[in-house]
């Protein structure tokens, strides 16, 4: 844990927190680019739907292989009984990503089973406010269902992962492997979601 | 009915792919080498620590233990919710083992995690009879890790257990070498004022306590996994995994802060049972607690595991590296903290001072149990406003600690250092209600005798704690003395209140710092005959411990404890 946290001061993190994923994204040179972790997609470009569970406090699966450029639709539930996070990044965005959620629970936005709706859409001034928005994550709570549309451009080491604090560390997070040399063969569009690690 | 007819009906009963194992425990003599002293002691299989029992759950063990020493033993098997009689307590739970005899315990494994195996015969466990339980989830574990450890501490002391009790009763500061000196005062008075300071001096003097009197037991080595600092157990990893450590603290007598510089761990475990992970810089962990964290290590270095003990005379060592020889740099110990007015009020409003008009009955008028939840307690109803402590704006907080308290832990990097009211459960294991009633246990002693006692009697003075099947029991600990007790209620889980409801965490020990009340409840759900008592092995054996009965339950429970456990049963 990062001590200088405990003193941050409140608008310093409601700046942190509405800024969402790009405050985490300087570490990987931007994202909203679209060069690194990729981009939202339409639904137009949908190649298919990956079902990924939520449990307490793991993935279901563990591991995706998706190709440069396509686009996935990501179904996603919670079957937790604790509020978790699904978001794509890089093991650095993550890491930045946590330091934002450990603030969240330290002014009450964030409980183990719930999320504390109004004062994390308070208006705290500036149109600044503690919202968990950003396109490439959701954060939910038990029995929610949510869907992303993600394009993933090109190979880099990325992650889905839940941020909320210490979740991450027991080991919940998948591995997202984009895979250029596979060929398409193995591939069944909207049916094969996930892949058996070898 | 014959015996052929009960296999008949029980393997009809059972379903066919039970999980069996067996294991032999022999209980032997042995050498324990520390590095800084050599100690005849007692071992399983030939060694201390003994092995690492791995067990699944669902299924059914058969242990056969034989004692290979001239006295009697038993083995506790601590944490494990299982039919009294298989629970290892000579007097309550069964007779003990006679030498040369081997007796078969069999229970079924009803739980997972990181729980420990102990002697609960005299003074055998410090002297060196202890060993480690894990046991694997049926399912998956809610984790991801690539390797783990058992890291079990201890603190092994050059006396035997006897010769330290009959010292400490003999003079209860016997083994504090931290006794302040003149010079101390001198300093102090600097600080805070002559009459201040004396003051200080003579209500400590008053009550024969010394006020660095944290650790009753100092001078000893403390081992991890068996190995002293200099004989430095090892962990291998490869850089980029995570790695399970299970820390057990087996100790009779030390409570350990742990930590590993240059390394945040996340705890996953408590007592065996998962919490939602914590992460933290450092932890304390107390006399038979367990606690599970996962570590990631990214760089090809070595790590120091550094458990420094809560009054700082002495520390275990260990290192997690890539390879076997390299270290890291061993911190050095950190000053030792100083009780405080506030740690020692429990004790002057109730303890055994020269306050002829403060018995127990004319303090009914002090109402615990209006002060909730697990809050510390509320020093300005205590009567003793005039005391100034506990306004001291640059001592840490911690609700389990008093206000003002010297105990309170602080992280060496100034992070986060884990607290009780971090842990909630996972996973809640029982519905949340109403308890049925309350039971106030007020922990008390008598340190010129070396007493040590549950509402100011002693074991053998005491009539047992009776419990009836099916009712949730709140019990309110009041800790009366200077001392932190590691409360162990066996057969039943201690639901510790941290003001979480549901997700109050399961624990089988909960530490009562000085002059705090702290609350736990327990679904009374095992029928029988059950040992609660202060896990530090010379409060226990001079008489914080009760026998806990519970009355009623179902027959069928019972009749199945008797017949598995045929050589004990009376207690
Ligand atoms: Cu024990
Ligand atoms: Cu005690």
């Amino acid at each position: 844990m990062n001590p200088i946290l405990k003193i941050a001061v409140l608008p310093a993190m409601i700046l942190a927190l509405s800024s969402g994923a790009h405050a985490a994204g300087n570490h990987a040179g931007g994202h909203h680019g679209g060069n690194v972790i990729g981009e939202p997609g339409n639904a137009g470009n949908v190649s298919r739907t990956v079902e990924v569970t939520m449990h307490d406090n793991y993935y279901e699966p563990e591991s995706i292989h998706v190709q440069p450029g396509e686009t996935i639709r990501f179904k996603v539930k919670n079957e937790g009984a604790l509020v978790h996070e699904f978001n794509i990044g890089t093991a650095d965005m993550h890491e930045a990503h946590q330091e934002e959620m450990q603030m969240m629970v330290e002014h009450g936005v964030l409980k183990g089973d719930h999320i504390d709706h109004d004062m994390m859409n308070m208006d705290m001034g500036n149109g600044h406010s503690m919202k968990h928005d950003d396109p490439n994550s959701v954060l939910m709570e038990p029995g929610d269902s949510r869907e992303i549309i993600w394009k993933f451009t090109k190979a880099t080491d990325l992650e889905f992962a839940c941020n909320v604090p210490g979740h991450y560390q027991a080991g919940m997070y998948g591995d997202i492997k984009i895979d250029s040399t596979v060929a398409a063969k193995d591939r069944v569009e909207g049916e094969s979601d996930s892949e058996s690690v070898q | 009915m014959n015996k052929g007819f009960l296999i008949a009906i029980l393997a009809g009963l059972m379903p066919l792919q039970v999980l069996a194992g067996e294991y032999d425990i022999s209980v032997d003599r042995v050498q324990i080498d520390t590095g800084d002293f050599v100690k005849e002691g007692i071992g399983y299989n030939g060694a201390s620590p003994g092995p690492v029992l791995r067990f699944k759950e669902g299924e059914k063990v058969t242990i056969n233990v034989t004692n290979n020493l001239d006295e009697m033993t038993s083995i506790h098997w601590h944490g494990l919710i299982l039919p009294f009689e298989q629970d290892g307590v000579p007097g309550i739970s069964f007779p003990g083992i006679k030498p040369g005899e081997t007796f078969t315990y069999k229970f079924p494994i009803v739980q997972n995690g990181t729980y420990w195996f102990h002697s609960h015969s005299g003074f055998q466990e410090p002297n060196g009879a202890y060993g480690a339980i894990v046991i694997e989830p049926e399912g998956r574990e809610p984790f991801r890790y690539d390797r783990e450890y058992v890291v079990q501490l201890t603190d092994k002391h050059p006396h035997s257990g006897d010769r330290i009790m009959r010292n400490l009763k003999m003079s209860a500061d016997y083994y504090n070498r931290q006794q302040q000196t003149v010079g101390d005062f001198f300093s102090e008075s600097a600080e805070k004022g002559f009459m201040a300071t004396l003051m200080d001096r003579m209500m400590w003097g008053d009550m024969r306590m010394m006020k660095a009197d944290i650790e009753d037991v100092q001078g000893f080595t403390g081992l991890m996994n068996g190995k002293g600092p200099e004989q430095n157990w090892t962990g291998l990893f490869k850089p980029g995994e995570r790695v399970r450590l299970r820390f057990i603290n087996s100790s009779a007598m030390t409570y350990f802060d742990i930590r590993i510089p240059g390394l945040e761990m996340t705890v996953v475990q408590a007592d065996g049972n998962n919490v939602q992970p914590v992460n933290v810089d450092e932890f304390r962990i107390g006399v038979a607690e367990t606690y599970d964290v996962i570590v990631h290590i990214k760089d090809e270095e070595a790590y120091t595991i550094f458990a420094e003990s809560m009054g700082r005379s002495g520390y275990a060592r260990g290192t997690l590296a890539p390879e076997e020889g390299m270290t890291a740099e061993v911190p050095e110990l950190r000053e030792a903290p100083l009780l405080t007015m506030a740690d020692m009020a429990g004790h002057m409003d109730h303890g055994d001072m020269k306050h002829d008009d403060m018995n127990g009955d004319n303090m009914a008028g002090m109402d615990h149990s209006d002060m909730g939840g697990n809050d510390e307690m509320d020093h300005s109803a205590m009567g003793h406003g005039s005391m100034d402590h506990g306004d001291d704006a640059s001592l840490p907080e911690d609700p389990f600690y008093a206000k003002g308290s010297g105990l309170v832990p602080t992280a060496s990097n100034g992070g986060k250092f884990l607290s009780y009211s971090d842990l909630k459960a996972q996973k809640p294991l029982y519905e949340d209600r109403e308890p049925t009633r309350e039971i106030e246990l007020r922990l008390t002693g008598n340190m010129e005798r070396y007493e040590w006692s549950i509402n100011g009697i002693k074991y053998e003075d005491a009539d047992p704690i009776v419990l009836q099947y099916g009712e949730r029991v709140r019990f309110k600990f009041v800790n009366e003395t200077m001392m932190t007790h590691p409360m162990h209620l066996h057969g039943m889980w201690s639901i510790l209140e941290v003001g979480e409801g549901k997700w109050n965490p399961l624990k089988h020990v909960i530490s009562v710092a000085p002059a705090t009340t702290v609350y736990m409840e327990t679904e009374v759900d095992a029928p029988g005959e059950w040992a609660f008592h202060c896990h530090l092995s010379y409060h226990a054996a001079s008489g914080m411990f009760r026998k806990i009965v519970v009355e009623g339950g179902p027959d069928s429970t019972v009749a199945e404890g008797k017949q598995s456990g045929k050589q004990g049963g009376e207690s």
